[in-house]
């Protein structure tokens, strides 16, 4: 990375969070019918922050001097529309400079999340609606995460914004103190959804998105700190991340070519992190229910502890992921299930999985299923049934680096390798 | 170290019409090259000018007229001046040559300060 792209990325990224900070913070003062407002303010105050700074040099601590810029734009317009609100207008939007640098989440943040995962709005909605909301990315940014027509998701946005305006009484005021219990699951659905697809775009030319990952870390993490993880496999949900997040450095090259776990340089893996994950690990013990947050984070343990592809204990994965099959069955845990056992040495049991699932709707159209497929044929020597599943797979909607991947192994097969 | 003042030059129009996004991607351009010339001490500060209004103040033989802006029939307006150091000319042309603003705009006019007076 050139110190000219790290700055662009750092310049993204601290206006992503000021977004989000501002637009809760706003929301928190005008109500859950007012977020079009506040997204507006917070957006004029930030480029007219940005228009200046060139000018002026940019300033010791950006954070405190864009909050500060920004929280006077905003109080110029909410000045302006104040009477037609009818909203008090000497609040200080400047005021908590204390909180400028600690990753948690303040408690605007957490109530617009609330109001976000509203049980009215489709998960995905709810995603699209944190995303540009409390975590500040512009409508064409999260248009971009998703491949959707900017229009598209603003139309999706504004039947969502639609939808928080109902809120009235108690939960439009103190959303978290009347809806967080209810709502927590949700939340941590939303927090998952993000994080998949950071960890696997299903277009685009990355291998990963490090910044969803991390958005969603930061999410999960900051809602830890205010609700000490009571929840019921937050704690898990927490490892699961972390653990996947940790071996991310290993997952692609500079010029974003996939590496495969089995391929993957074990010592790139970030080991704080994984001792961290471990620790949640532990915390995720004391939880009420088994989730299938508390499956996906023992899966990802054994691979965490394991040292060598080799030395990967596939008899216990493979056990895990028949509990989460039957937790919480979908065509992405039975395939994976099947890869498992092919792994574990237990072909004729995935054989049978992958036969069951021939028919499944959708199975056609993931290129996970033809994936395992190819793996299945390749392990039972029949190279031309694994031919003929990976082009399926790569006629499936993937990534590039993906779609590369894919490539690679055809050529492999071909080589006779 | 000399210092040299950057007049930055753009087309009355050439924000008025620009989507929001662009702009941004436009002013991250030129706060990254702000941070960048700062870090390696050349950056010394400057000021931001308004589009819109501006006055011209005449003595046309003894009285003095007002006139207000804008002033349509230029071809460009200054947009903000910049204030760096550089040890001669050609280093600030270097400069110059390497601001965002010679990828998104036509003209910078240089001119170095008069130091003479300085401590």
């Amino acid at each position: 990375m050139t110190a000219t792209t790290d700055i662009h990325a750092l310049l993204e990224e601290t206006i992503r969070r000021e977004r989000g900070w501002l637009i809760s913070s706003l929301v928190s003062r005008l109500g859950p019918g007012k977020v079009d407002l506040a997204e507006d303010v917070a957006q004029d105050a930030i480029v007219k922050a940005l228009a200046t700074w060139p000018y002026k040099g940019i300033p010791d601590n950006p954070r405190a001097w864009l909050r500060r810029v920004a929280g006077n734009t905003a109080i110029d317009r909410i000045r302006r529309s104040a009477r037609e609100l009818g909203i008090d207008d000497d609040w200080d939007l400047a005021t908590s400079d204390e909180d400028v640098i600690t990753p948690s989440l303040s408690d605007p943040e957490l109530d617009l999340m609330v109001l976000c995962c509203d049980p009215a709005l489709s998960p995905q909605d709810q995603l699209f609606l944190a995303l540009k909301t409390v975590s500040g990315f512009t409508a064409a940014e999260t248009a971009a995460l998703f491949f959707l027509k900017e229009d598209a998701l603003s139309q999706r946005l504004a039947r969502a914004k639609r939808q928080l305006r109902k809120q009235s009484g108690d939960l439009a005021r103190y959303p978290t103190r009347f809806a967080l219990k209810d709502r927590l699951p949700r939340l941590l659905k939303v927090i998952y959804l993000m994080f998949a697809w950071g960890y696997l775009p299903r277009r685009g030319d990355v291998v990963f998105r490090d910044d969803l990952c991390r958005e969603a870390i930061r999410l999960s993490e900051g809602l830890l700190a205010q609700t000490d993880g009571e929840t019921a496999g937050h704690h898990a949900l927490h490892a699961l991340l972390l653990f996947q997040a940790a071996r991310l450095p290993a997952r692609a090259t500079e010029d974003n070519t996939l590496v495969p776990l089995e391929q993957q340089n074990r010592a790139d893996w970030d080991k704080a992190m994984i001792a961290d994950a471990f620790a949640q690990m532990e915390a995720a013990q004391s939880s009420p229910d088994l989730t299938r947050y508390h499956l996906e984070a023992g899966i990802a343990s054994i691979h965490a502890q394991s040292t060598t592809w080799e030395a990967t204990d596939w008899g216990s994965i493979a056990r895990l992921y028949t509990l989460l099959d039957r937790h919480a069955p979908s065509l992405a845990v039975s395939v994976n299930r099947a890869v498992s056992l092919i792994y574990a040495g237990e072909r004729a049991q995935a054989t049978d999985i992958l036969d069951g699932l021939k028919d499944h709707r959708g199975a056609a159209e993931f290129p996970g299923y033809h994936l395992a497929v190819a793996k299945l044929a390749q392990a039972n020597g029949d190279p031309d049934t694994a031919k003929d599943a990976l082009s399926r797979a790569s006629a499936c909607q993937v990534s590039t680096p993906i779609a590369d991947h894919i490539a690679r192994q055809a050529d492999l097969i071909e080589a006779g390798a | 170290m000399a210092k040299f003042v950057l007049m930055l030059h753009h087309a009355p129009d050439r924000y008025t019409n620009l989507g929001e996004a662009e702009f941004m991607d436009l002013m991250k351009d030129y706060n990254g090259w702000v941070e960048e010339m700062s870090a390696k001490g050349k950056f010394e500060g400057g000021e931001k000018l308004l589009d819109e209004g501006g006055k011209i103040v005449t003595n046309k033989s003894g009285s003095v007229e007002v006139h207000d802006g804008p002033f349509a029939e230029v071809a460009e307006i200054l947009g903000g001046y910049m204030v760096i150091n550089a040890a001669d000319y050609d280093e600030a042309v270097e400069i110059a040559r390497s601001h965002p603003h010679m990828k998104h705009n036509e003209t910078i006019l240089i001119r170095q300060t008069d130091a003479s007076a300085d401590e």
